[in-house]
């Protein structure tokens, strides 16, 4: 009945009779154009419009969303056919106390979600995520970039990290929509 | 022969993050067929959802004990296989335990509907002919210890229909894979999460595990988590299960079950085709 599987450990396991790795998990899923290209296919350029906003904007968005303002500016497109806007697409950051993750938002015109995508993941275990500079490496990122990653470790069961920032974090876009961008 | 590509993107459903990877030789076609299945996966959402108010399970949480509701085959297909496992688990799965993960605060309390009879098992869940679904006395659904598993499978189904045939979809660690590339599956150390343990090679077929490490909060300094026995809503152990069967909704339900249950159930999650690996 097993044949479709192959146990790499025994059927009771001792974790510490394993050869474990110390291990932080990333994935990198979208580089900034291809997130781009998989929210607004059919858009023909995207204008880069960032988003900087004043402290008075920054409490309303607070409040708005329920959930902090961090940085007080925002990495936002448009997206434009040849003679309309189809939307915005924006990038973000939210980390948790394990993880750290850069995602996309597309919203349509009249500031409903269209699509979100991830476009970059990963764990941590140490210090370093509450740490801004350690956190800039990885902004703007692409595939293939001097990051190098554990290709052996694709594949994690039960690996359920909450997803609950990147929740917060499209509220909080929101809210950045019906302050700043409406 | 062309070259293989490989596509992978994650998305945030059902709570968590949803991996959907696939091979193939053309860039558009993969993207496509992943679009499919991330679709696949939002409608379980939507049907599923606790919170979401038109969601079947929050339809039926409303008025199910009123009245027969008929709901999507979807949802019927996903309360005809908890009911199974529930009675193979002598009712240590029981996707009415939402009232004990309000009761702990795991889970808000759904508004406007009425509150659930404390005696409330899976057996007051009837399902009839016709994808309809009836309670005998008020209770609330909860979905979450198997729509994962069953989101799995049906993206699974939408890649294969499209004509994929190499590729992985993982929800929050629920996984099922099917092509001729063997896929490498680690697992946390429940003791220490940082730290991955090399669990199996899977060919076709899924693996999905349940432990506490993530779900256990300390609330006004008790444990809870969101593994509960609906039975006695006791305690949980501290290792983690690992589950392998064809259909990842089995592999999700049966860890539910062994995690409570322990070794003693091995036997029976052996017949509803799961094997396990318990660890910790």
């Amino acid at each position: 009945m097993s044949d479709f599987i192959h146990w790499l450990a025994p059927a009771a396991i001792a974790p510490a009779a394993i050869a474990a790795v110390q291990h932080c998990y990333a994935a990198q899923y979208l580089t900034l154009e291809q997130a781009q290209a998989t929210i607004f296919p059919e858009a023909r350029r995207f204008a880069a419009a960032p988003v900087r906003f004043s402290p008075d904007q920054a409490r309303q968005i607070e409040k708005l969303a329920g959930a902090p303002v961090r940085v007080p500016e925002q990495q936002v497109w448009e997206a434009r056919s040849d003679s309309r806007l189809l939307g915005w697409f924006i990038v973000d950051e939210v980390y948790g106390k394990h993880e750290f993750i850069t995602y996309a938002v597309g919203l349509n015109a009249d500031g409903s979600v269209r699509q979100i995508e991830v476009m970059d993941y990963r764990e941590t275990y140490g210090y370093e995520i509450r740490n801004a500079a350690w956190r800039r490496q990885f902004v703007g990122k692409r595939h293939g970039d001097s990051l190098k990653l554990d290709q052996d470790i694709r594949n994690i069961s039960g690996a359920t990290l909450s997803c609950r920032h990147i929740a917060e974090g499209v509220r909080r876009l929101l809210a950045l929509h019906e302050v700043a961008l409406r | 022969m062309p070259e293989t590509l490989e596509l992978r993107r994650a998305r945030p459903l059902l709570g968590t993050l949803v991996e959907i990877a696939a091979r193939g030789s053309e860039r558009e076609h993969l993207a496509r067929a992943i679009d499919a299945a991330f679709a696949a996966v939002s409608q379980v959402h939507r049907l599923m959802s606790f919170h979401a108010r038109g969601s079947d399970v929050s339809r039926l949480n409303r008025h199910a004990w009123r009245t027969a509701l008929r709901v999507h085959p979807w949802t019927y297909a996903v309360l005809e296989e908890a009911q199974r496992v529930a009675r193979a688990s002598d009712g240590l799965f029981d996707v009415s335990v939402a009232r004990i993960l309000v009761a702990r605060r795991l889970l808000p309390a759904p508004r406007g509907v009425r509150v659930p009879d404390r005696r409330a098992c899976y057996r007051d869940i009837r399902l009839l002919p016709g994808f309809r679904v009836r309670f005998h006395r008020p209770l609330w659904l909860d979905l979450g210890g198997i729509a994962k598993g069953f989101a799995v499978d049906r993206a699974v189904q939408r890649l294969r229909s499209v004509g994929i045939d190499s590729a992985l979809v993982n929800a929050g660690g629920d996984l099922r894979c099917f092509g001729p590339m063997t896929q490498r599956v680690h697992v946390r150390d429940p003791q220490a999460p940082s730290r991955l343990l090399p669990l199996a090679d899977l060919a076709s077929g899924a693996i999905a595990t349940s432990a506490a490490y993530f779900t256990r909060e300390r609330r006004a300094g008790r444990d809870v988590c969101a593994q509960v026995d609906p039975r006695g809503g006791g305690g949980v152990p501290a290792g983690s299960v690992s589950v392998a069967a064809r259909r990842c909704i089995t592999a999700d339900a049966w860890t539910k079950v062994l995690l409570l249950g322990g070794a003693r159930f091995l036997g029976r999650a052996r017949r509803a085709g799961a094997v396990a690996r318990l660890i910790g």
